[in-house]
Order: C-alpha cells, then sequence, then structure tokens
C-alpha cells in the first residue's frame, strides 16, 4: 500500500480568460520509506506538483491520498492535524517564523501538538544538525545553511511519516547544499523516512530510490535507481 | 512610458493609494470648510456691522446718560449731518390684558428715527416708523403664539396697556437670540412713561446711536463724547470696535472647531505617513530590483515623487471640493446660531489657502517615507527586508523642518501664538507620554513566561523586531483619546449646568425689587423669603493697579471688567465655605472696608487676604480690603455673590433685591402673573424654562463639535487601515507558515485576535489614562465644573474601540486564513 497517492491530477489556472494547464493527468505512487525526486526544467510544475500532493494546494481535478486517507476535498481545517502529525516541509527559502528563536521555530509543531517533551526533542534535534550553540538565535541571525537546518528540524520534530522538500538546496552554496543533503539522507535513512523532493541538482537526483520526470505537467519518464 | 510604469504602480497597491488619497481629502476637508465659512460669517457679522450695532457711534451704558454726557449728546445732535436714535433695553413680563397668561420678552423702547442702520421687516410691509406710534407694539411672532394674542388685541407692559399693532419678520439688530430669554416687544419712546419700567428700577440698558453723514468725523465724535462721559460705566464705541455676542461666540467657536480641524488634519497626516509606507514597503523588492538593474536613487525618488504628487492633488481636489460641499451642511448644523445675512461662498483664496495647507502636510507626512527610498540597498532582492534601518542625520533634520513647518501652520490657523505652540507641545507630549506608555507596556509583557500558545505567538509578533506595533498603539491612542476627551468633556459640562438641576434649587428668580417693595412682596407670597441686596458696581483697581480693560476683554472666559453685584449678609449663605480668613469680616486692623469675595473670582484676579480692591459703585468709590475668601459647596443654580460687605458700608448704596424661590413646577406661570401684575417693574426668570433652552444649546453645540470629532475618529480609522495593509505581507506570511506547521484555523484566528486585542487594550487603555486626565483638568481647571469620570461610559467606549481594532485586523486576515496557502506561498520572499 503506497502511502502516497496521486490520480488523475491536473491543475489549470485561469489568466486572462485562457486556461492555463500547468499539471495534466499525473499518476504518482510512493512507497512508505522511499526517496522519490521530481526532476524537470524551470516552470515543468513541479512546486505545482508538491503542492497538491502535500495537501498546500487543491487539484483542479483527479485525487490525492495520503496515509490511506483520501484529502482532496478535506478543508483547511481537517487537513491540519494531517500536516501537523505526518507531514514535514523544507522550502527552498527556509520560511522560518522571525518572531521565534532557533529552538523555538524548532518546537513549535509540537507545542501545537501539546508535546509535553517539545523543548527535549528540540534540543536533541538541534544538536543533532550541529546547532546547539545557535539555539537562542533568531532567523535574522542566522546564515542560509543554518537556517535550513532549523527548518530540517522543524521538520522533524513530530516524527512525520513523509516529508516535502521543493528546492531545499536552492538558495545555498554547493558546501551547504552538500552538507543539507548528507544531513537528509542521514536522517531518512535513520527515521525509515519517505522523502519526496523537487530538484534540479543532478548530485541530488543520483542519490533518489526512483527520479520522476516532468515536463510541461506531464511525466515524461520514471528511473529506478539501484540503492 | 514612464507614466504607465507610474499607473501600473497606483493599480498594483489600490488600497494603499486610496487610503493615502483618502487621508490627503479627509486632512483639507475641515480646514476648508471651517476657513471657508468662518470668513463667511466674518464677512456677515464685520461686514455688517452697522446694521447689527445700528449707527455708526454707539454710547452705552447700564445707568442713565450722565448730564455731561447728555449735553454732548444734544450739542452733537445739533449739527448737521448727524442724526441720532435712543433705545432703552429691558428684560420684562408682559401679560395678557384678562391677565390670562404672562410671558418673559425682551423689551426695547426705541425713538421714531429708529433704526439708523440694518432694518425691521413688518409682517404688513410698512415702514417701523408708520406702524410703531404711542400707544402701540410690534412683536415678534412668538409672543402672539405664547400668549394667544392676536394682531389688534391688547398687551400689557409694565403699567401701559398697549395695542399690538404689527408684527416683525426680521430684524438686523437683534443681539442674536442666543438663549432665547425672550422673544422681542418694541415699544415707541413715547411711552416710555406710560409702561413706568424705567424709573421704577428695572435692569435697562441704555443706548443712543449715532449716525454721522461724514465718515471721518467718526474719531473726533467718539473722542468728544469720552471726554464727557463717565469712566467704565458709560461705554463709547464705533460701529467696528462695538464687540458684539454674535462674534465672540463665534470668534470661540470657530477657535475650538480649528483645534480639531487641526487635530484631524494631524491624524489624517499620520495616516499619509502610514498608507505610503505601506505602499512603499509593498514596492521594497521592485525598488532593490530596479537599484539593481542600474536605476540610480534620483531616478527613483523622482518617480516616487510624482506618484506622490498625482495622488495628493487627487486628495487635494477630493478634499476642497468636500470641504465646500460640506460648507453647505454648516446652515442646518449651526441653525439659530447664524447671522441672518450670511452668504455661503468660496472663495479662491479658500481654495488657494486650502491647498498651500494640503500641500504642507503632505509634504512633512510623506518626506520620511520617501527619504527611506534611498535605504533600500539592492540587497533587499535577496533578503527581501530592510527593516531596522539606522536613521541618518539628515532625517532627523528634515524632522525638525517639517515640525517647524508645521508649527508655523497650526499657529496660523488658530491665529494664535501662545495657543499654537501649546497645542504643538501638548500632541508631542502625548506622543511622548503614550510612547513611554506603551513602551512600558511592551516590556511588561516581555517579561511574562509560560503563557499559552496562541498568546505567546501574540505577544512575540507585536515584540518582533522592526514591528511597527509601537508607532501603530501610539497614534491610536492619541486619536482615541482625544476623542474620549471630547466625549467626556461633553458629558460633563451638561452634567455639570444642565442635567444636575438639584431638585431643591430655586426654580423662580425675581430681580429688580425695590427697598419700598419688599414688605408687600413679601405679604404676595405669604412667606418671608431672603431678600438678597445687589448694588451694581465696577471693580477698578486691584492693590492700586488698574484693571486693563483692553488685556482682560480679549479673555475667552469671564472677565474682571464687568459689572459685579455688591451684596451684603442676608441669610441663607449657608452653602458657603471659608478657604481663607478667620471669618467673613474679622476685625478690620488696617481700618479699611473688608470685603469677603469668592474663590473663583480670587483666582481671577489673583487675590489674597490683605488685597485692596477698589470698587466704583455709580460713580462712588470704595476701597475695600480682602477680609476673607470663600468657596461654594452647591450648584450654580443657588444665589451667590462674588463680594460680599458688612451691611452698613453699603446700607446707603442705591440697591434692589432679589429672591430666589422654589416653587411647584405648575404653579410657575400663576405666581410670574401674580407677582408682574402687582409690581410690573419686577423680573421674574423661570429657570426651568431657561435651563430647557440652555440644554438646547448646549446640545447644539455639542452636536457641532461631535460633527467635527466625527472626522478624527475617521482619520483614526484610516490610520488603522492603514498599518492593516502596511502588514499584509507580514500577516500572510504568519498565516503561511502557521498552517505549514498544522496549526488550524482555530488557532490562527486566536492569534490574530490575541495581537489585534493586545493593540487595541494597550491604545485603550493608554487613551483611557489620557482622555480622563485631559478632561479632569479642563472641567477642573478650565471649566470647573465637579468632574464626574463617567467610568461606565468611558469603559463602554474603550471596549468599542478595541472592538474596532479587533474587527479590522481580523477583517483583514480572515480571506487569507480560509485559502489553501499553496498560493501565498509565491507571494512571500
Ligand atoms: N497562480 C498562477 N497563475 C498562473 N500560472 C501559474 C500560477 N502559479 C504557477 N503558474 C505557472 O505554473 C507553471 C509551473 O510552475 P511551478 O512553480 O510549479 O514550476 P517549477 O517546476 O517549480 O519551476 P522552478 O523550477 O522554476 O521552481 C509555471 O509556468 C507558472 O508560470
Ligand atoms: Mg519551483
Amino acid at each position: 500500500m503506497p502511502i502516497l497517492q496521486a490520480e488523475q491530477v491536473s491543475k489549470e489556472y485561469q489568466l486572462d480568460g485562457r486556461t492555463i494547464s500547468v499539471l495534466r493527468t499525473i499518476d504518482l505512487d510512493v512507497a512508505r520509506g522511499e526517496f522519490v525526486v521530481i526532476a524537470g526544467s524551470s516552470g515543468s510544475g513541479k512546486t505545482t506538483l508538491l503542492s497538491i500532493l502535500s495537501g498546500l494546494d487543491r487539484p483542479s481535478s483527479g485525487r490525492v491520498r495520503l496515509v490511506d486517507e483520501d484529502i482532496t476535498d478535506l478543508s483547511e481545517d481537517q487537513l491540519a492535524p494531517l500536516r501537523n502529525r505526518l507531514t514535514g516541509f523544507v522550502f527552498q527559502g527556509f520560511h522560518l517564523i522571525p518572531s521565534l528563536n532557533a529552538l523555538e521555530n524548532v518546537m513549535f509543531p509540537a507545542e501545537l501538538n501539546r508535546d509535553p517533551l517539545a523543548r527535549e526533542k528540540a534540543v536533541e534535534l538541534l544538536d543533532r544538525v550541529g546547532l546547539a550553540q545557535r539555539q537562542a538565535s533568531f532567523p535574522e541571525q542566522l546564515s542560509g545553511g543554518e537556517q535550513q537546518r532549523v527548518a530540517i528540524c522543524r521538520a522533524l520534530i513530530n516524527d512525520p511519516a513523509i516529508i516535502f522538500a521543493d528546492e531545499p538546496t536552492g538558495n545555498l552554496d554547493s558546501e551547504n547544499s552538500r552538507l543539507i543533503i548528507e544531513l537528509l539522507l542521514d536522517l531518512q535513512r535513520d527515521r525509515q523516512l519517505t522523502l519526496l523532493m523537487a530538484t534540479h541538482s543532478h548530485s541530488l537526483s543520483r542519490r533518489a530510490d526512483r527520479i520522476v520526470r516532468i515536463a510541461d505537467g506531464m511525466i515524461v519518464g520514471e528511473e529506478r535507481q539501484a540503492p | 512610458m514612464k507614466l504607465r510604469f507610474l499607473l501600473r504602480d497606483i493599480v498594483h497597491s489600490r488600497s494603499q493609494a486610496l487610503v493615502f488619497v483618502l487621508c490627503v481629502a479627509l486632512s483639507l476637508v475641515c480646514i476648508v470648510a471651517i476657513n471657508s465659512f468662518r470668513r463667511d460669517v466674518q464677512t456677515a457679522i464685520v461686514g455688517d456691522a452697522r446694521a447689527l450695532h445700528g449707527g455708526d457711534v454707539i454710547v452705552r451704558s447700564s445707568y442713565p446718560f450722565s448730564a455731561g454726557l447728555e449735553q454732548a449728546l444734544t450739542e452733537l445732535l445739533a449739527r448737521p449731518g448727524v442724526t441720532g436714535a435712543r433705545s432703552w433695553e429691558m428684560f420684562s413680563v408682559v401679560r395678557r390684558a384678562d391677565e390670562q397668561g404672562s410671558l418673559l420678552a425682551g423689551i426695547k423702547v426705541v425713538e421714531p428715527a429708529y433704526p439708523l442702520y440694518g432694518r425691521i421687516d413688518l409682517a404688513s410691509g410698512k415702514g417701523l416708523a408708520e406702524v410703531l406710534r404711542p400707544g402701540r407694539v410690534v412683536v415678534a411672532p412668538a409672543v402672539l403664539d405664547r400668549l394667544g394674542l392676536a394682531i389688534g388685541d391688547q398687551l400689557l407692559v409694565g403699567h401701559g396697556r398697549l395695542v399690538i399693532a404689527d408684527l416683525i419678520t426680521a430684524e438686523s439688530l437683534r443681539s442674536v437670540d442666543f438663549f432665547n430669554f425672550g422673544p422681542r416687544v418694541l415699544v415707541a419712546a413715547a411711552d416710555l412713561a406710560t409702561i413706568r419700567l424705567v424709573e421704577q428700577g428695572s435692569r435697562v440698558r441704555y443706548r443712543a446711536m449715532l449716525r454721522l453723514d461724514d465718515g471721518k468725523q467718526i474719531a473726533a465724535t467718539v473722542a468728544a463724547l469720552e471726554a464727557r462721559a463717565v469712566a467704565d460705566q458709560e461705554l463709547v464705541a464705533t460701529y467696528a470696535t462695538a464687540g458684539s455676542r454674535v462674534k465672540r461666540l463665534f470668534d470661540n467657536l470657530f477657535f475650538f472647531l480649528s483645534l480639531v480641524a487641526v487635530f484631524t488634519m494631524l491624524l489624517a497626516g499620520i495616516g499619509m505617513q502610514s498608507s505610503l509606507a505601506a505602499l512603499l514597503r509593498g514596492k521594497e523588492r521592485s525598488i532593490a530590483t530596479l537599484r539593481a538593474i542600474g536605476a540610480d536613487s534620483r531616478f527613483l525618488l523622482r518617480h516616487y515623487l510624482l506618484l506622490v504628487l498625482l495622488l495628493s492633488s487627487l486628495g487635494a481636489v477630493l478634499g476642497i471640493a468636500g470641504g465646500m460641499a460640506l460648507e453647505r451642511l454648516f446652515v442646518d448644523l449651526f441653525g439659530q446660531f447664524l447671522p441672518d445675512n450670511l452668504v455661503l461662498g468660496t472663495s479662491l483664496t479658500d481654495i488657494i489657502e486650502g491647498l498651500a495647507v494640503g500641500l504642507a502636510v503632505v509634504a512633512f507626512f510623506t518626506l520620511l517615507p520617501l527619504a527611506a527610498i534611498r535605504e533600500v540597498k539592492p540587497k533587499a532582492v535577496f533578503s527581501g527586508s530592510t527593516e531596522n534601518r539606522p536613521r541618518r542625520r539628515e532625517t532627523w533634520v528634515l524632522l525638525a523642518c517639517g515640525t517647524f513647518l508645521l508649527g508655523g501652520l497650526v499657529v496660523r490657523q488658530l491665529a494664535d501664538l501662545q495657543v499654537g505652540l501649546s497645542l504643538m507641545a501638548g500632541i508631542l507630549g502625548l506622543i511622548a507620554v503614550i510612547s513611554l506608555l506603551v513602551g512600558g507596556l511592551l516590556a511588561a509583557l516581555r517579561r511574562l513566561r509560560h503563557l499559552p500558545l496562541p498568546l505567546r505567538q501574540a505577544v512575540r509578533s507585536l515584540l518582533r523586531p522592526g514591528n511597527a506595533s509601537r508607532s501603530i498603539v501610539a497614534t491610536l491612542a492619541a486619536a482615541f483619546s482625544v476623542l474620549l476627551a471630547i466625549y467626556l468633556l461633553q458629558a460633563n459640562l451638561r452634567a455639570g449646568y444642565i442635567d444636575s438641576y438639584p431638585p431643591d434649587a430655586p426654580n423662580l428668580f425675581t430681580l429688580d425689587i425695590q427697598k419700598d417693595q419688599r414688605q408687600d412682596f413679601h405679604l404676595l407670597l405669604g412667606e418671608e423669603v431672603p431678600l438678597y441686596p445687589v448694588i451694581r458696581a465696577r471693580l477698578t483697581a486691584i492693590n492700586g493697579n488698574k484693571i486693563d480693560r483692553r488685556a482682560e476683554r480679549k479673555g475667552r472666559g469671564d472677565s474682571l471688567t464687568r459689572e459685579f453685584s455688591l451684596s451684603y449678609p442676608a441669610g441663607g449663605e449657608e452653602d458657603e465655605e471659608l478657604i481663607a480668613g478667620r471669618s467673613l469680616f474679622p476685625a478690620e486692623p488696617g481700618g479699611r472696608v473688608p470685603v469677603s469675595v469668592l474663590d473663583n473670582v480670587a483666582k481671577m484676579g489673583d487675590m489674597r487676604l490683605g488685597d485692596v480692591l477698589e470698587f466704583n459703585i455709580q460713580g462712588v468709590p470704595l476701597v475695600a480690603e480682602v477680609s476673607s475668601i470663600r468657596t461654594r459647596t452647591r450648584s450654580m443654580l443657588f444665589p451667590f455673590f462674588y463680594f460680599l460687605f458688612p451691611e452698613e458700608h453699603l446700607a446707603a448704596a442705591p440697591q434692589t433685591f432679589f429672591a430666589a424661590l422654589r416653587v411647584p413646577a405648575e404653579e410657575v406661570s400663576a405666581l410670574e402673573n401674580r407677582i408682574v401684575s402687582r409690581f410690573p417693574n419686577i423680573s421674574t426668570i423661570d429657570v426651568g424654562r431657561s435651563a430647557a433652552e440652555l440644554a438646547a444649546v448646549v446640545d447644539r453645540l455639542a452636536l457641532i463639535v461631535t460633527f467635527f470629532a466625527s472626522f478624527a475618529i475617521l482619520a483614526g480609522g484610516l490610520i488603522l487601515v492603514s498599518s492593516i495593509l502596511a502588514t499584509r505581507l507580514e500577516r500572510i506570511r504568519e498565516v503561511v507558515h502557521y498552517k505549514i506547521l498544522g496549526a488550524d484555523s482555530r488557532f490562527v484566528v486566536r492569534v490574530f485576535f490575541l495581537e489585534n486585542l493586545l493593540l487595541g487594550l494597550f491604545s485603550g487603555i493608554c487613551a483611557l489614562l489620557v482622555g480622563q486626565f485631559a478632561a479632569f483638568a479642563l472641567c477642573t481647571y478650565l471649566f470647573e465644573v465637579v468632574y464626574q469620570p463617567a467610568w461606565a461610559a468611558t469603559i463602554g467606549l474603550v471596549v468599542l474601540m478595541v472592538l474596532a481594532v479587533v474587527a479590522l485586523g481580523l477583517a483583514g486576515s480572515v480571506a487569507i486564513i480560509r485559502r489553501r496557502p499553496a498560493r501565498y506561498l509565491r507571494e512571500l520572499p
């Protein structure tokens, strides 16, 4: 049973009376623990697909199932607990909460969940990514790579089943990119995580279990790679 | 190309642009309307001053003219080119011939030449001289209505029985029926002896009006009359110098309205500043990008300057048009206060002046946001944020210049340097106090730990570096506090002067009872009531310093130059307490006559125990020494006297007596009838009805003030809206962040609710403190009414303010909360 299932997913935008098809009848299954890269040129629809699969956006037609639940028609409030416990997000632009320091950013999803161990878990995660000393720093006081590490910790604190990552290294230099990738992959292996990542990066793609190539909103090829 | 870019920019930030335009318009509406209206009213009053005062030269007195003055007048009137008319004005009760009804009327006895200037229109269309023959009167329509009489019926005036000959439809010489104490009754001078009101000791205003064919003779005439007139008692003035009640009323009213207008203008300015800042904030990335591709700051500055100019011109046109439209409304708003000959119009001067004021305000309030453009570094393309930039020195120079400019503007509008500067200082002080208060509250919040998550988030957002919460709270609180103060002031004035009519207070005043009428008066009443002696006099000097009549008369409040009523104890002063001195009249150490003064007049003249006061009692000097100072413990409705003497020193002075009666309401008019038919010289004042009329006046004034204050409320609302627009991006960011981390809408709404609640509460608390304090100070020190904080209403108002802040704040976020976050993710830098 796949953890994530997309059936005939399409997405259209209305622009000046014209209909723009961004995604066309996408079918995709992702198995538990799998690391899937979505690759494609700029504007091919990677971000759009990731948003729909994760429930941040609604498809124009088609269905999305996440861990045995059809999320296509769920309301924002019905999606909230799923986002909180089942999924984690990592973005190119980090998206940390500027009014909270590193530790508080990481703790936040656990606190929403009323987890009494939120602080301990957050401290442990920050320690794991080498930011034990920077707990009290605010996002604006951190470098891009550090911010992204905090964001990864935050995505992991509620032990999600699946992580969605949209070009997590897009804003980073090659050294930092390498660090982030290693970190993500280590974590994925340790925790049996499912990882769905959109990226241009070949070095990243090479490490994936499977590469799904899209162009013009359609899946144009899939490659499975030996681990 | 450039214009398209400009228009594109405006359309892209249309909400902010709209708020900006509205702010500019709002800042001008009140000023233009009030200035233009003021000009019209002044033209009406001053331009027609001859008609208003009835002559080129006017002599007034509260006593029969002295022999010297009479002689001077006779000599003058003998000259060619000089005509004159006399009038005697008094209040007296007029009655139906069958004694079945009576009415306090403003009686004016006039000579045939009256009016020399101005006009009196009669219902019949005939001239006054033709109709007003001996034995006849012409009356205002109210006399007929209230007494149920018709033209041709008889009317009892004093001891006279006169025939109503005509109705007055318009009168240019009316001294504005501010308090409608009595409708007009015109009596011919030939009947002065018939009605016998003057000899009987009624309070009469004697007036002689002169018309000079040669206008150049005015100054010489005034000098000639003044040389013979009794100083301080017989006042000689020209039509231009004679003060009028209308003019004073409007001077005061316009001064106050100017205050409100200036305040509205400043609030709207703050609105301009924050909406422009919001607009530019939204453009920060495109500005950074433009910079990155090589646009220099001159280009950018020019571009946005043009944008501001375009928007403010639009706002100015709207504001001026709105102001002109608003002025039309004033006629209804001001109602009975307006002079009859008012012509409304907006002159080019008003428009140009409005534009100049508008430009100055716009310039001041847009300087800072525009200057900030230069601070946007190309780097913002990457980081997206340029908050918290340090202020350059030139920013402060700009600010100082602007403040100076604005100060000049305020002073000019208020036409009073001292008040203008105090107002500016007051506003700066207000902002400083509120900033301190807010700073303290925020610091206290920072200390709090272990708050529930939503509250903690709300607090964190408020404390976020670069967040504008402090300035938002400061402006909101400033607006709120002024509104609250206006409300409290109005409520207190109403309560202090009108509503608090004590049940045991006298409701019928009888004045001008003669010495030899006292016995009969008591017989008629069937009981002994205290009769207070009244001796009319003027205060001429304090400790040898002459009272400066001109300086005193300029003041806005009560004046030491007016005529005072001296008295001696007659019983019934038990509601007064001594606050200085051992007793009312302790033994006289210096051998001088002792006088006990009331605290308010003591404050007015800065009088202390032992000070020497010089009085002029109808020509007879009296020197007295302050022996005690009294204060009142009861309402002003009970009789009181500013200056009390031992009886023996005033026994010989000309005096009348005054009684304050408490009569069941339904018996008031019957008693008035009996008193007046028995003693026509005695005036009675139905205080109950006067209070009702005063209440109507105060309500009308309150309506006017509230009307103008509502513009300040609007400006406050615009500030709120613009601050919400300014933080739109931040709020989107927050919603999206909370959502992707799994917060449901309840959580997000709760955070926003709490954040706005805190903002509202902070502003509300500051406004409450400042507003209450200001109203307390004004009531206690300026209006001298007992202050009632009206907590229930205050808290109700504050709750309303807080609700408005919360509602507006939430309304701006609901749409974001309900949508899927993906579409907003793209918007975020
Ligand atoms: N709100 C919108 N309205 C119209 N078109 C849109 C909208 N949002 C995205 N698109 C279009 O959808 C297409 C796919 O966009 P998407 O962001 O998914 O591409 P992407 O593969 O992530 O590109 P990149 O690698 O540059 O991030 C683009 O052509 C974009 O122009
Ligand atoms: Mg993308």
